[in-house]
């Protein structure tokens, strides 16, 4: 039998670990999403603009991930 | 981040609900709907400034309906428009200094997106709307593929699709508001008034990103829906 201190501490350690692979996968993706930003605006000045809003949405649907793990982290910190 | 929670019975079953999301969310409702009523009364050849704004809103909404669905795109306009216009006002009200006003049985004002009952309502609207949107379309064909390996496979994905799909756009749009409000409560606890004020303006960016995200994946989805696969 496990008592519950030790489940909740257990939990909040979860916790940390949760938002920080999560956080590993974002960066990883927002870094990505930067880098085909500069590409495209170094080979194509023009595009600045149009490519700005593609990198905005890439940008937020990979950062999204990251908050999956915040979701779970907070789900984890109230147990 | 705790609710104003309201429990009544229907037959036996308990059903709650939360009252500062259902306030706050009317609050929203009636600002984009008396937008609309103000900026529709005097159309005129010649736009005037509030028409301007509004045309060229619109025009937005064509323009990526346009981009993204080949033909018959304008059906689609009710639904994605006042799904953005919706989404931008409730994230833009979590940044009004609503919270200050202290209600009595716990719960506070503030956006009602930070609430994943709203969010997870919008996503199933979406959701009733491409697969019915798909039906029409294609008929049976928009479940059942050609009868062969990869034909099977995809039915069974995409029958999953319709699960995840709707639970990502939910806690995508929620966790975003609702990770916001955690940041500037923690920027708040560290250096009070000056901290928060970056974080606050981002959110107002995040506000917009995260409405154009949701609108932009609605018509992506409306899109494989309805769209031919070859």
């Amino acid at each position: 039998m496990v008592d519950t201190a030790t489940i909740s501490q257990m939990a909040h350690l979860g916790a940390g670990i949760a938002i920080g692979f999560g956080a590993v996968g974002a960066g990883l993706g927002i870094g990505f999403a930067t880098k085909g930003l500069m590409d495209a605006v170094s080979r194509q000045p023009e595009v600045a603009g149009k490519a700005f809003g593609f990198f905005l949405l890439g940008a937020a649907l990979s950062e999204a991930c990251a908050l999956y793990a915040f979701v779970i982290a907070f789900m984890l910190l109230g147990k | 981040m705790e609710h104003w929670i309201y429990i009544f019975n229907i037959a036996g079953h308990a059903i709650s609900l939360n009252l500062d999301t259902i306030f706050t969310m009317w609050f929203a409702m009636a600002a984009v709907i008396i937008f609309a009523l103000i900026a529709t009364r005097h159309l005129d050849l010649i736009p005037g400034k509030l028409q301007a704004v509004s045309e060229s809103v619109m025009k937005f909404f064509y323009g990526t309906l346009d981009t993204m669905i080949e033909h018959e795109n304008r059906q689609h306009v009710p639904l994605v428009a006042s799904l953005f216009l919706f989404i931008v006002t409730a994230n833009l009200m979590g940044q009004l200094p609503l919270r200050i006003i202290n209600l009595k049985h716990g719960g506070e004002l503030a956006s009602p997106t930070n609430d994943i009952n709203l969010t997870a309502a919008m996503a199933i609207i979406v959701l009733i709307y491409y697969v019915f949107m798909g039906i029409r379309a294609k008929g049976a064909k928009f479940f059942l593929h050609e009868f062969s390996f990869t034909g099977i496979v995809m039915a069974l994905v995409e029958i999953l699709e319709m699960i995840t799909r709707p639970l990502s756009l939910a806690i995508r749009l929620f966790a975003n508001i609702f990770a916001g409000e955690i940041l500037v409560s923690i920027a708040l606890g560290g250096l009070a008034y000056f901290l928060p004020l970056p974080i606050m303006l981002f959110e107002i960016l995040v506000a917009f990103i995260q409405a154009t995200v949701f609108m932009m994946l609605t018509i992506a989805y409306i899109g494989s829906a309805t769209g031919n696969e070859h």
